[in-house]
């Protein structure tokens, strides 16, 4: 049965990931990613740990592919895009793609991956959290105080009261 | 008037479907009937219980309600009956139906109006019914230059990501389509599907009141989604669970609108905004652009994404009253089932018809889905209350409320919960729980 659904999911992850690639239209394009993303969230799913295919689904569908979506309508395509057919550079594409795949694959296959017991229960996410307070809190504190401080300069940058005032007819 | 049928009377509509069934079954009775007997003539019946079966055995034994209802029962324990019937889309679909009604006729009152009158002999209550016959009756117009595979596509996509929210809500205990570990992110990760379906229905539509008002919903939708995600971090902070089953049991005693009300307020307004209801109208602002990312839908795709957005409604008024109003907890105030029947069965005259298997819903499960209806119904209705009230404000006011208020409220919510849960009042082993 989990063959099943591997064999479609991986059908469907690298599928639309070419179609990403290949489509004219900007918007299939990036409604294909859309399908690449939330199948690598099927794939979390599948190994037990719908904790991180949840954030998957948020962040990555939800979030990153509505700023793309956004990004390609506002902007017209003919203006940055211009239609280039070189078949080489395909080929060279997909010439490093699969030496990059063998390499990565050789790397993972040769790592202890083949030892792992496949049938423990899953994680529980408050574990997971559990040892980010713990053993990775430098780490934690580091990515939050990024965060905010990132998240204040947008704040800060966005804040246009002259402009607000001066639009203002009353 | 129609043009279509300008002579239309209901009468004769329902004298002509009576007419249809009269003659149906009168071919049924000359010809079917006659038919099945000679199939049965060359067909072997098996043998039940020493008896064979003939039509006549199979009937009485559907009549027989000590062999319908373990039949029943099994059927009700079934994912398809959860997912189409009780917890799941039936269930909230008839809630939706019955908010688009009392919505209308509520309003119409307070704004000194009548209202939907003239459908249905009582105060309009056929209404409905009657916007449903037309909207599917009506032809379905595609813009010329649409792209039509995502025009099709949004509005049932948009109907299945609502029906998928309305799955994650435990109605009564055990009564949830889906009970994940996970079930607020997975709350989370279905809200973010409604921006991205509605600004591709918007785009795909060709036109500009549609982009307009998808781009403002985009703007909306993603801007209030992060007051929203950080207004329930205190209950999950206190709770210690993501699942909403086991939020709503931690609520056995108080519910956590008494600790975190900030936190509920929050969530209310964003609750607002997520549905674009007024005062956060402005992707459906039908006095500046049309009807918004609505304009270009006509018949039953329109029909699709109005049933998609107030079961949406429906959703968020169960997940408010999940989180913050203590769910399904409550007094038993629904009546025991009478013991008699069960021992005795039930007298009527000289006959008694034992029937084991009753009761077939368990006391706590009918006042669990009571209260939980009681509380989500007052939601609803106060998700109704300021479309009579209030007027559209602006975006940019929409926004500096979401990016400024809300944020900074919702981070005071947290520190709520979280002063709370070091002092030891509430959360794991504080003096409340």
């Amino acid at each position: 049965m989990a063959d099943v659904v591997f064999l479609a999911l991986s059908v469907i992850t690298i599928g639309s990931a070419i179609a990403s690639l290949e489509f004219r239209s900007l918007i299939y394009g990036s409604i294909a990613l859309m399908g690449t993303l939330g199948g690598i969230a099927g794939f979390f799913l599948l190994l037990d740990s719908p904790f991180v295919a949840m954030f998957q689904l948020a962040v990555y569908v939800g979030s990153i592919a509505v700023l793309i979506l956004f990004t390609v309508m506002l902007v017209k395509r003919e203006l940055i895009f211009k239609k280039i057919e070189d078949k080489r550079r395909k080929f060279v594409g997909i010439a490093l793609m699969l030496i990059f795949i063998t390499a990565l694959g050789s790397v993972i296959m040769d790592s202890g991956i083949k030892s792992i017991t496949t049938d423990e229960p899953a994680v529980d996410f408050r574990t997971i959290g559990a040892d980010f307070l713990i053993y990775y809190w430098p780490a934690l504190i580091l990515m939050a105080l990024i965060l905010s401080g990132s998240v204040t300069g947008a704040l800060v940058l966005a804040r246009r009261e002259n402009v607000e005032n001066d639009q203002r007819t009353d | 008037m129609s043009v279509i049928a300008p002579n239309f009377k209901f009468s004769e509509f329902v004298k002509s479907i009576l007419d249809n069934a009269f003659w149906m079954l009168l071919i049924f009775v000359l010809i079917g009937l006659p038919a099945v007997f000679i199939a049965l003539f060359y067909i072997e019946m098996p043998v039940i219980d020493g008896q064979l079966l003939t039509p006549f055995l199979a009937l009485t034994w559907l009549a027989d309600p000590s062999r319908t209802i373990p039949i029943l029962k099994a059927f009700m324990s079934t994912d398809l009956f959860k997912i189409a019937a009780f917890p799941g889309f039936g269930f909230a679909a008839l809630i939706a139906a019955g908010t688009i009604f009392v919505e209308r006729k509520m309003l119409a009152k307070l704004q000194l109006r009548v209202g939907p009158f003239y459908c249905g002999k009582f105060e309009g209550i056929l209404q409905l019914m009657g916007d449903g016959l037309k909207l599917i009756s009506k032809e379905i117009i595609i813009p010329a230059k649409a792209d039509k595979p995502i025009f099709w596509a949004a509005p049932i996509l948009f109907v299945a990501t609502a029906a998928a929210f309305v799955a994650l809500i435990p109605v009564a205990p055990g009564w949830v389509v889906a009970d994940v570990d996970v079930g607020l992110i997975a709350v989370f990760a279905i809200i973010g599907f409604f921006p991205i379906i509605t600004i591709l229905s918007a785009w795909s539509s060709n036109s500009k009141f549609p982009f307009i008002g998808g781009i403002r919903a985009l703007h909306q939708m993603v801007s209030f989604e992060i007051p929203l995600i950080l207004s329930l971090l205190g209950v999950v902070i206190l709770t210690g669970t993501l699942n909403l089953s086991e939020i709503v049991v931690s609520q056995s005693n108080f519910p956590w609108i008494i600790f975190l009300p900030i936190g509920a307020i929050i969530f209310f307004i964003t609750i607002l905004a997520e549905l674009e209801r007024i005062p956060f109208d402005l992707p459906e602002a039908e006095s500046e652009i049309v009807a918004g990312w609505l304009t270009e839908f006509s018949g039953m795709i329109y029909g699709l994404v109005q049933l998609g957005t107030y079961l949406k409604l429906y959703a968020f008024a169960a997940l408010f009253v999940v989180l913050f109003l203590g769910g399904w907890t409550g007094p038993m105030i629904w009546p025991p089932f009478p013991e008699d029947i069960i021992t005795n069965g039930i007298t009527i005259g000289p006959i008694t018809a034992k029937i084991p298997g009753l009761p077939i819903f368990s006391q706590e499960m009918l006042n669990g889905v009571l209260w939980f209806v009681i509380k989500t119904v007052g939601v609803i209705f106060f998700i109704l209350l300021p479309r009579g009230v209030f007027p559209r404000i602006r975006i940019d006011m929409l926004l500096s409320l979401g990016w400024y208020k809300l944020i900074g409220l919702a981070f005071v919510n947290i520190f709520i919960a979280l002063g709370l849960l070091y002092a030891g009042v509430l959360g794991p082993g504080g003096i409340l729980q």
